[in-house]
């Protein structure tokens, strides 16, 4: 399919000739011009009359001429290229098979009357009947049932947590026990035996516990599917829906009796947050919301219970957006291997274990998608740097370099993302992998962490994310060596980027409002908090405040 | 535009291809989406109007890179009548040749149809042709803006598909194929015509490889039609048809574009001997700025009575297609709406597809085709009822109002009763309102069908509102605009490379781009055009920053008419930039921005001695207002509203906005010191406009207009206004306009100027403001005007030698005490009644004059001016009165 285009037929000079009589004199005019004509004949026309002072009596003569010139070269030109394509088919320079094909596959990939036909989805009519249902009288009766689910869940996990501790409690005594016989009758070997021992017991508990768990999740994520759909069907069969709004009220009742059954309080951290309604833009201003937030990052995950005041009402809200174009996304700062198995990473797990989702996979079959998806993604990116390896920057080479060690791996700046039904706040998680020149180093707005936040902000774009939180700081707990003004500097840097993207993101999506929370961790001192609130709108323009007053 | 008559309104939906992340432009700017690249092109159709093709309407950007595109429709295509048998040989040829009329006249205009297919082949009521979709392939750029390949693969020529197609997301075509030509389109209109004489659709339900291979396999037989027909069966039917249907057909599916007939040539071909005498050739209608006579192939038949005889009540459908989408816009119309419901338009909940996966150049991973991206170009129809239905109280005269009388206000209507209360509403309601716009786009259009006759009543109704929907003619006309602008315009030499180019590339990148228009491609194009015809027509003057905001305005609306945006911008400029654009402007610009802080100080003294303590004067913020005249500083829909004023008003009226902005962020100057106040300013907050509007018009009526006198402004217009010109009205003839004589105002030194407080006004205007005249109280409407009080500070003997009757005697030293403080005395608690009039300090020299007003204004006295000449000016009108000794 490649084809290169010749040299005759991208430019052409040609010559226009127009004769004329100006008295008895008989004139030429000659003009070489370029073919195909960029400009608009009318302006050459004007500039040809200007420049060679023609007589305005043939003005509309030479004009003619000009046009019919134009035309006429123009059709020699499409005949000539025309027949170039053809010649080339004919002479077997370009295959007539690959060609048909290619045409037929641009067909098929874009235009639905050419496309094979979609296969059912079953997730999406599940999102459809969900965002029908949650959006009707039911939604109270799908709450409770949810809540009900999380209820058994957590029940499940204290039973566990019970359970494991009690093992550890016994392990710890044997373990003493057989350290205070250390030596004497014991041998090293002998202590090492017990700990393995220990060890596997462990993990078989927690093993069993996990199983069980899971298939918990299974159950109730099947059941509660199930459950949704008939409802949906019997809410459309019945053009009486009296008898299905009693089912409906029924319900609630004996399921807010199961939801009263154990109760564990969340303790309420006092939460530090100030709201800023900003204008960015020159001219066209288009009006956003900024928050800053003291709080733990998990804080906008768990899912608590509904004896919290507003915690219900926030489930709700999360529960009618999540099919809907306002979603909202949390960034989550995370090291380079994918998985669950420490740190945050292992914290966010725990809390998104908390209760089941039942819209989406689980957490670990979704990060086995993501560790599929970055293997796929080096492989093209390797295949691609291969072909033109003039291609490659001189700063890519080392990170490629990285890549190649463990393809597996992820780099600075790169995300994944998950998505959530069961977490209290959130919808989308972005884990945005980050280095640990971010701790303590000073950063510039080059650097990955910055640019992987902008393309989080360009897929929140995209995909219609409205409410984001990004850690300001970049960090999700301080430590010793953020001084106030390492803090003051790494503060001043997001914002001043995140405003810059925010104004590009104005371009991308017509300016929609959005909503950015910063956060910075709880550790945070208060008067650290509103040294950044009042930098905050320093840095984007508050929007005036309305004051009324009489009219003097 | 065209009007409706029996068409319908139709929208299809498709999207431009996703950019690839995170490419910069060759100047270093991020890339223009390819939806505002096709946005900006697509301009250009909606003046394309001819009977055989369907007239473009608008064009507008959804979320994601969408575009509905919206156009004349009608629900029958040729396709319809293939289902019943064969098409008898007349049709066809009368098809094809309406068709090739359609496909002529596109040719005419640089256009390609390349997606010919019966589905855009449309009928209207009367059974003629009507082209649809004919504008994609240019205003996709050929194919390269969109991922879908256009036309229907059973219509694509040999040509076509030998040349490739197009897959952006393939990267292994670096080269755009060339466009297709407008013979390609023969080809297809042979498959169509083949198909309308055998019957059956060519080709059906074959893989399309196979289709195209087919079609390229074409090459090498000798006859294309028989082989077409013993390939379809239908062999028979082709053998039966007239000999000229057949020669038509073999024209047209020629194999080798070079010997295949272009459609200009193939009108002209003898097998349409028969029918091309029916046809007149298409005449374009005669565009309101033209050098020949609009009215010169009107025709009023014999009998008056036969235009009345239309019984047909459906005056709607009579107006133009683009006023019946505006008005079906007003009236609720949603487009995303509407195509939602036929289901066009079918989203997936955007967290179904997020991607898993993206790396840190923005590349994302994991995230699957989504089918609602995909083309589905039906044209859905948009309902006309909900509008009707809108309008049907509004009578029929409403559609013709009369104009004859220029005292009649708005058109007498069942309705007018509510207009009129309509008229009193918001500005931003009454834009949005269905029924009042639909009366004042008629009446404006009317209006403007008498330009220049009806220039007077325009600027009446201008008053009013303008209706946003003919903005860009009206502003045209009320600047004055005459002649052959087209033809001015294409002799200027756009193209030669000039110095100012470089700053005029680097300016248009700058220049309200958050509007899609502007910040096409397309708008960039006309915007470096418009403003170098400026710069090349007008060599005493030259290019500053600044002129590309002012043109700005100019050619959003007149985006297809850059000739008329030239013209304007060059007929606003002297008016109220009046030489702002010289090489050396600094005593232009010193002169005005003086003008302006004593306009300040004249409105709102308290404001003015605060921002002169603090050192924030004009120069440091009012510039770039004034030398674009608030394009700067304001987006485009609000400098359309205040323009909308502006345009009423002289060329002092700029001074009274100024002051009207500066009133709106009064309360925070006052609080705030220089910085603050620099900051303030840097990036100027919301300003409601219309609130700047109504007050700045009310600053306006308190000045007088010599107040506002200028050395440099604008000399007086040689010659008037000639025969149409409007007659002068208090509030827009402007100072300079007037004849000038002794009692004028006499040019002041900049640096003298500068040192006074206050504005100084004319002994004509204190004659006129005050009503003496020789002849008595004269029997003028007296609302208009400010009211004043003349203040003689001259000593009480020189005041009984003679004054102005009405004036007030205030010695100088007997009011203000040693700090410049107001003592309390009889005369000081005279001039405290006065507060709020115009005060016109009257005095033998000018210098103590203007220092007493300067005591006033520190005591926060507005409205202070002072008499240019001092009483010695009006010693020659013997308008000086003795008071008799009783008194």
């Amino acid at each position: 399919m490649k084809r290169s285009r010749s040299k005759a037929s991208g430019t052409t000079d040609r010559e226009f000739v127009f004769e004329f009589k100006a008295g008895k004199n008989t004139c030429v005019l000659r003009v070489p011009l370029q073919l195909p004509v960029q400009l608009n004949i009318r302006d050459l026309h004007g500039r040809l009359m200007l420049l060679h002072k023609i007589p305005c009596y043939i003005e509309d003569e030479l004009q003619a001429a000009l046009s019919a010139f134009m035309e006429e070269q123009s059709g020699l030109d499409f005949d000539r290229e025309a027949e170039l394509g053809l010649q080339r088919l004919a002479c077997g320079t370009v295959d007539v098979n690959q060609l048909t094909s290619a045409w037929a596959a641009s067909y098929a990939q874009t235009s639905l009357e050419h496309a094979r036909p979609e296969e059912p989805s079953w997730d999406e009519d599940f999102a459809d009947v969900y965002h029908e249902l949650i959006h009707s009288p039911a939604s109270d009766t799908l709450l409770n049932l949810e809540h009900s689910y999380f209820v058994s869940v957590s029940e499940l996990i204290s039973e566990r947590d019970v359970e494991l501790s009690k093992l550890q409690e016994r392990q710890a005594a044997e373990m003493d026990k057989v350290m205070h016989e250390l030596g004497n009758t014991l041998s090293d070997h002998d202590v090492n035996a017990v700990a393995s021992q220990h060890f596997d017991a462990q993990q078989v508990l927690e093993n069993r516990w996990a199983n069980e768990l899971k298939q918990v999740t299974a159950i109730q994520k099947q059941e509660y599917q199930d459950w949704v759909i008939k409802l949906h069907q019997d809410l459309q069969k019945s053009n009486n829906s009296s008898k299905i709004n009693e089912e409906i009220k029924v319900q609630p009742g004996r399921l807010a009796e199961a939801a009263d059954g154990g109760c564990r309080p969340f303790e309420e951290q006092p939460l530090l947050e100030e709201s800023f309604t900003i204008h960015l833009g020159a001219q066209l201003k288009t009006m956003h919301n900024l928050r800053l937030v003291r709080a733990d990052v998990l804080d906008f995950c768990k899912h608590r219970r509904h004896s919290s005041s507003g915690a219900k009402l926030r489930r709700l809200q999360t529960a009618l957006s999540l099919y809907s174009s306002s979603l909202c996304g949390l960034v989550l700062l995370v090291d380079n291997r994918v998985n669950s198995y420490s740190g945050i990473k292992r914290d966010f797990a725990t809390v998104a274990k908390e209760c089941t989702d039942f819209h989406f996979l689980s957490l670990e079959q979704q990060l086995e998608e993501v560790q599929q998806a970055v293997l796929y993604a080096r492989a093209q990116r390797c295949s691609k740097q291969k072909q033109p390896a003039e291609n490659q920057k001189n700063g890519g080479d080392d990170k490629s370099k990285a890549a190649e060690r463990n393809p597996s791996n992820i780099l600075p700046g790169e995300f994944y993302i998950s998505r959530h039904s069961n977490l209290s706040e959130v919808h989308v998680v972005f884990h945005l992998c980050v280095d640990d020149n971010l701790r303590s180093g000073s950063i510039t707005a080059r650097d990955p962490a910055i640019m992987g936040l902008r393309n989080i902000l360009k897929v929140c774009c995209t995909h219609d994310v409205t409410t984001v939180t990004v850690p300001l700081l970049l960090v999700h707990d301080m430590s010793e060596e953020m001084t106030i003004p390492w803090c003051l500097k790494r503060a001043e840097l997001v914002f001043k980027c995140v405003k810059g993207f925010m104004m590009e993101m104005a371009s991308w999506d017509g300016g929609i409002s959005r909503t950015v929370q910063f956060l910075v961790p709880k550790s945070i001192s208060e008067e650290m908090f509103y040294q950044l609130s009042n930098m905050l709108p320093q840095i984007f323009r508050v929007s005036s405040t309305l004051t009324l007053t009489s009219k003097h | 535009m065209k009007p409706i008559r029996d068409a319908q309104l139709g929208a299809f939906t498709f999207f431009a291809s996703a950019l690839p992340h995170d490419v910069c432009g060759s100047n270093g700017l991020p890339l223009t989406p390819n939806s505002i690249k096709i946005l900006g092109r697509f301009q250009i159709l909606k003046t394309v109007t001819h009977p055989r093709l369907c007239q473009y309407v608008d064009i507008s950007r959804g979320k994601h890179e969408r575009l509905i595109v919206v156009a004349e429709h009608y629900s029958r295509n040729v396709g319809d009548f293939r289902q019943e048998q064969t098409v008898s040989p007349e049709k066809v040829l009368q098809v094809s040749y309406e068709v090739l009329e359609g496909l002529d006249f596109m040719n005419k205009h640089g256009l390609v149809h390349r997606a010919l297919s019966p589905n855009n082949v449309l009928l209207d009521c009367k059974g003629n042709v009507k082209l649809a979709k004919f504008g994609l392939y240019h205003m996709t750029d050929h194919g390269a803006d969109v991922d879908f390949p256009i036309g229907n693969p059973s219509y694509l020529a040999p040509e076509v598909i030998a040349l490739g197609c197009f897959n952006p997301s393939d990267p292994s075509h670096s080269e755009t194929p060339l466009p297709s030509g407008p013979k390609s389109d023969v080809w297809s209109l042979g498959i169509l015509l083949f198909e309308l004489c055998a019957g059956r659709r060519v080709l059906q339900n074959i893989e399309i490889s196979d289709k195209l291979k087919f079609i390229l396999t074409l090459g090498c037989m000798d006859d294309i039609v028989t082989v077409l027909a013993e390939e379809h069966g239908c062999l028979e039917i082709i053998k039966e048809l007239p000999e000229n249907v057949v020669e038509l057909l073999r024209k047209c599916l020629t194999f080798l574009p070079s010997k295949r007939p272009t459609p200009a040539e193939l009108l002209r071909d003898p097998v349409f001997d028969g029918i091309s005498c029916h046809y007149s050739p298409f005449q374009k209608p005669v565009s309101l700025f033209s050098s020949s006579l609009r009215c010169a192939h009107l025709e009023l038949p014999d009998d008056i009575s036969d235009l009345c005889k239309d019984d047909d009540e459906d005056y709607l459908s009579e107006r133009g297609i683009d006023e019946v989408y505006h008005l079906w816009c007003l009236a609720g119309g949603d487009l995303e709406k509407e195509l939602t419901n036929k289901e066009i338009i079918q989203s997936k909940p955007p967290v179904c597809t997020l991607p898993k996966f993206v790396l840190e150049d923005g590349e994302s991973f994991g995230q699957g085709r989504d089918r609602s991206f995909l083309l589905d170009d039906t044209t859905v129809t948009l309902s006309l009822c909900q509008l009707r239905n809108r309008l049907k109280d509004v009578a029929g005269e409403a559609y013709f109002p009369l104009l004859e009388d220029e005292q009649s206000s708005l058109p007498q209507s069942n309705s007018s009763n509510e207009l009129s209360a309509t008229v009193t509403l918001p500005l931003i309601i009454r834009e949005r309102d269905t029924e009042y716009q639909l009366i004042r786009i008629i009446l404006f259009d009317r209006l403007l069908k008498g330009y220049p006759y009806k220039k007077n009543l325009m600027w009446k109704e201008a008053r009013v509102d303008i209706p946003p929907l003919v903005r860009g003619l009206a502003w045209a006309a009320l600047l004055g605009i005459e002649g052959d602008i087209q033809a001015k315009y294409d002799s200027i030499d756009k193209d030669t490379p000039i110095p100012t180019d470089r700053q005029i590339e680097v300016d248009i990148p700058r220049c309200h781009q958050y509007d899609e228009l502007l910040s096409s491609p397309q708008g960039h194009i006309k915007f470096r055009r418009v403003l170098k015809a400026w710069v090349v027509s007008h060599p005493d003057l030259v290019y500053w920053q600044g002129l590309d905001s002012l043109c700005a305005p100019f050619l959003y609306l007149n985006f297809n008419n850059e000739a008329l945006a030239y013209a304007c911008m060059s007929a606003f400029i002297p008016k109220y930039l009046y030489n702002f654009f010289l090489k050396d402007n600094s005593h232009v610009i010193q002169e005005y921005l003086t003008v302006f802080s004593q306009m300040i100080a004249f409105h709102d003294p308290e404001l003015s001695n605060h921002l002169n303590e603090i050192g924030f004067i004009p120069d440091l913020y009012a510039i770039p207002w004034f030398l674009t005249m608030f394009t700067h500083v304001f987006p485009l829909h609000k400098i359309f509203h205040l323009w909308d004023t502006l345009l009423l008003g002289s060329s002092s009226f700029p001074f009274c906005i100024g002051v009207a902005i500066l009133q709106q962020l009064r309360d925070r100057l006052l609080a705030n010191g220089f910085n603050e106040c620099i900051l303030l300013f840097s990036d100027l907050p919301e300003i409601d406009i219309e609130r700047c509007v109504r007050e700045s018009i009310n600053l306006f009526c308190w000045t007088p207009k010599s107040a506002t006198y200028r050395q440099y402004a604008q000399p007086m217009k040689a010659g008037g206004e000639g025969i149409f010109g409007k007659t002068a009205i208090y509030f827009s003839s402007d100072y300079q306009d007037m004849p000038k004589t002794d009692l004028s105002r006499e040019p002041l030194a900049l640096c003298d100027l500068k040192a006074e407080v206050s504005p100084r006004i004319s002994a004509e205007d204190l004659i006129d403001l005050c009503e003496l005249s020789l002849a008595g109280p004269t029997k003028r409407n007296k609302s208009g005007k400010p009211k004043i009080v003349a203040v003689d500070i001259r000593n009480v003997e020189d005041f009984g030698r003679g004054h102005v009757s009405g004036s007030i005697n205030i010695p100088f030293n007997s009011v203000f005490g040693a700090d410049g403080e107001l003592v309390q005395c009889p005369a000081s608690g005279a001039l405290q009644n006065y507060r709020g009039r115009v005060i016109v300090i009257i005095s033998h020299a000018v210098k103590s004059a203007a220092l007493f007003a300067a005591h006033l204004v520190k005591v926060n006295f507005s409205r202070v001016c002072i008499l240019d000449g001092g009483i010695s000016k009006l010693k020659p009108t013997g308008l000086l009165t003795v008071p008799s000794p009783q008194i």
